[in-house]
């Protein structure tokens, strides 16, 4: 971390991209009425994680309703068991930016199998060229410089672009090559920004289009949700999708994806046909990873409301000095120390914490009022009582 | 390993001396013997520095020292060594500093006195707050220096507070009733106080702009946002705003300088850049960990200059 915060470069990047972030974000806020929908969002999640195993089990039913397969994973393993079980080896397969892979490193793992893997979401791809991991839950690649960027795609891709390449060339080139990919894949993988428990929608929000095309093109479609993703409804599902994507600075949002089951038509003697033009399989793999054991610790509760708009990130002075560096191997930033402690060790996120210097400007960017900078506080608690080993005091 | 022998070193330090970095005994109040004023020792009110100001220049030094022994060959045993003799006397503060913290509590201290009639003062009663061992988690050492604080504030039966700097006022008001049983204070930073008594100095300087950063606990947790605008316009002074301003003020870097000075550097040279955007030559501060490090970050530039806001406003009474 020291070392990033003593790169010009990648401050100066961080610095552009959070700025420009929190210009949008005001935006966005002048727009619409996004406190009112926050609240609404915070008032849902409350419900759904007071009651978490019921929601799991209402979705569970609601997804099979619809015709889609549930697999329940307790673990990072576990979840890369199922969807390597269901994609196998060999294939084709693509993925949009799903944080959630990320934390189980599902890429890496289908890779290992024997599959060819393509990032589809331009910043995600752009790191997975590089071997890196992304610098923030929405913008993974601002770390990486235009020139960087050209090079890689060429480089990696064999785009026929050179290092001084316009952004328009690079993401013409992009889309050149995966357009091509895409036709061909065998399967699709996406995340979620909410799945409703009362239909077993997942709904999906983007700008790109990419994530319209992993899910609908390939003939199967895998979703990896994380629990706490699950709201009551569809409409609060949408909710949730709008208040992540106008807290992110991305509102209008381009493109909100609902999927409630496979593709399927009943236009021949209303015989119901499932593969229509879109996937003729839909999984949805529901993670658990540590997110049921954070809902009994008093601490870690509360950080299970994220939607994942990383305006915490944008507001931190931490994270747009050392960016990347600055958490686990998934999540970033200070939404990012209290999920490494969800979902890769309360040791490295306690380490972690320390970098923190408290000024509670994440506090007040969460819309869903995530006492950030206090979990971050405890989280360091806990360390320095794991360091001098001794055994930690309970505070309200 | 870095970070267990940090704990360690400032635990250890506090068992022994009561501070959590080597510094002179009478470092808290100093300055009332020294430079004054000398507030009565009884009252319904007590300025309660906690000592934050006056450690300011041995915390600098500490983390110079610390800083030094981290980087000595073989870095475990000898480095270790190295660190732990820097009792008094091996860390010396920078002179300057310790004039500027001398000056900056004994301004703050004067007018406190003239906010609060009457107000008393705790001289060696007047104990470290123990704030660093709560930023650096450790708990424990905490609760327990904080039942010894208020126990000594309890036998002077005191009720309620001044506070000088964000940080204590932050720690007697919404830590301590959270670590000690039965705490019950009226904390107050004097800012405050100097506001709500209407302080108004009779005649005001000739309006020069000042750059203000708002600290991160004043603004985001204590709400002294605008009386220290306010007080700045009635001492003369026109107060402009950076681009992150009042609940949305950058931090200055200072609370991860021991562990991780690069980074501590990294975010204060972006707070100097954007307040020097303001072209004000004047920046304010009001706390002692803001301006050390934004003083540091703002050394290497001509034409800056840090104040405290006590001096600000002392100087514009006489």
């Amino acid at each position: 971390m020291e070392k990033a915060a003593a790169d010009p470069e990648l401050r100066q990047a961080l610095r552009r991209a959070a700025w420009n972030a929190r210009l949008a974000i005001r935006r966005a806020l002048g727009q619409a009425p996004l406190a009112e929908l926050a609240r609404e969002v915070r008032e849902a999640k409350r419900r759904v994680l007071e009651n978490l195993d019921h929601y799991i089990e209402e979705a569970r039913r609601s997804l099979e309703r619809n015709g889609a397969r549930v697999h329940l994973a307790s673990t990072g393993e576990e979840a890369l068991e199922a969807i390597a079980s269901i994609v196998g080896s060999g294939k084709t397969v693509v993925l949009s930016k799903t944080m959630t892979g990320e934390e189980i490193r599902l890429r890496e793992h289908l890779e290992k199998l024997g599959n060819r893997v393509y990032e589809t979401d331009l910043g995600q791809l752009l790191v997975q060229l590089e071997g890196g991991t992304p610098s923030h839950i929405i913008a993974p690649a601002v770390h990486i410089s235009r020139r960087r960027a050209a090079r890689l795609v060429a480089e990696k891709l064999g785009a026929p672009i050179d290092a001084e390449a316009e952004p328009e060339e690079i993401v013409a080139a992009v889309r050149e090559k995966l357009r091509r990919i895409f036709v061909e894949a065998d399967v699709g993988v996406t995340g979620a920004n909410a799945l409703a428990a009362d239909t077993g929608s997942l709904v999906m929000v983007e700008n790109e289009g990419n994530i319209r095309l992993v899910s609908g093109l390939p003939p199967v479609h895998i979703a990896l949700v994380g629990v706490e993703k699950i709201m009551p409804t569809l409409i609060e599902a949408v909710k949730a999708a709008i208040v992540q994507a106008g807290y992110a600075g991305l509102y209008p949002p381009t493109y909100i994806n609902i999927v409630s089951g496979p593709s399927s038509t009943a236009d021949i003697e209303h015989h119901r046909v499932r593969g229509a033009h879109g996937p003729r399989e839909l999984h949805v793999v529901l993670l658990d990873n540590g997110r049921r054991r954070a809902l009994r610790d008093p601490l870690l509760r509360d950080a299970l409301r994220c939607v994942r708009c990383g305006r915490c990130l944008f507001e931190c002075p931490v994270w747009s000095q050392a960016g990347p560096a600055w958490g686990g191997r998934a999540y970033k930033g200070s939404m990012g120390v209290a999920w490494t402690a969800i979902t890769e060790s309360e040791e490295l996120a306690g380490e972690l914490a320390y970098a923190c210097t408290q000024c509670r400007a994440c506090d007040t960017a969460c819309p869903m009022e995530i006492p950030l900078s206090s979990i971050i506080h405890e989280l360091r608690a806990r360390h320095a009582n794991r360091l001098l080993g001794r055994s930690p005091q309970q505070r309200s | 390993m870095r970070l267990r022998e940090l704990l360690t070193l400032v635990e250890e330090y506090m068992l022994r001396t009561g501070l959590p970095v080597p510094a002179p005994g009478d470092v808290a109040y100093r300055w009332a013997l020294e430079r004054g004023p000398r507030l009565p020792r009884r009252g319904r009110v007590y300025l309660y520095t906690g000592a934050l100001y006056q450690l300011a220049p041995y915390i600098d030094a500490a983390l110079e020292a610390w800083r030094r022994a981290s980087r000595l060959p073989g870095s475990g045993l000898l480095a270790r060594a190295a660190a732990r003799l820097p009792v008094q006397g091996a860390v010396r503060p920078r002179r300057e500093l310790v004039e500027w913290s001398l000056r900056v509590v004994s301004a703050a201290a004067g007018l406190a006195a003239e906010a609060v009639e009457g107000l008393a003062y705790l001289y060696e009663d007047d104990l470290y707050s123990g704030v660093i061992l709560y930023d650096l988690g450790l708990d424990e050492a905490f609760a327990r220096h904080a039942e010894k604080v208020w126990a000594r504030l309890k036998s002077r039966e005191v009720e309620e507070i001044v506070t000088l700097d964000p940080h204590t006022a932050h720690v007697m008001r919404d830590v301590y009733p959270r670590y000690v049983d039965g705490y019950s204070l009226t904390v107050r930073s004097y800012l405050e106080a100097l506001d709500e008594a209407g302080w108004s100095p009779p005649d005001a300087g000739a309006g020069e702009r000042v750059a203000v950063h708002d600290p991160c606990l004043y603004a985001r947790g204590l709400n002294v946002v605008e009386q220290p605008r306010r007080l700045l316009r009635r001492a003369g002074y026109e107060p402009v705003d950076p681009p992150r301003s009042r609940g949305d003020t950058y931090c200055c870097g200072g609370p991860v300088r021991a562990v991780a000075p690069s980074l501590s550097n990294a975010i204060a040279a972006e707070r100097i850049e954007e307040l020097a955007s303001t072209r004000a030559r004047v920046i304010v501060t009001m706390c002692p960990i803001c301006f050390l490090n934004l003083s540091r970050a703002a050394a290497g530039r001509g034409g800056l200059e840090l104040r405290d806001i006590a001096e600000l406003l002392a100087a514009a009474r006489r």
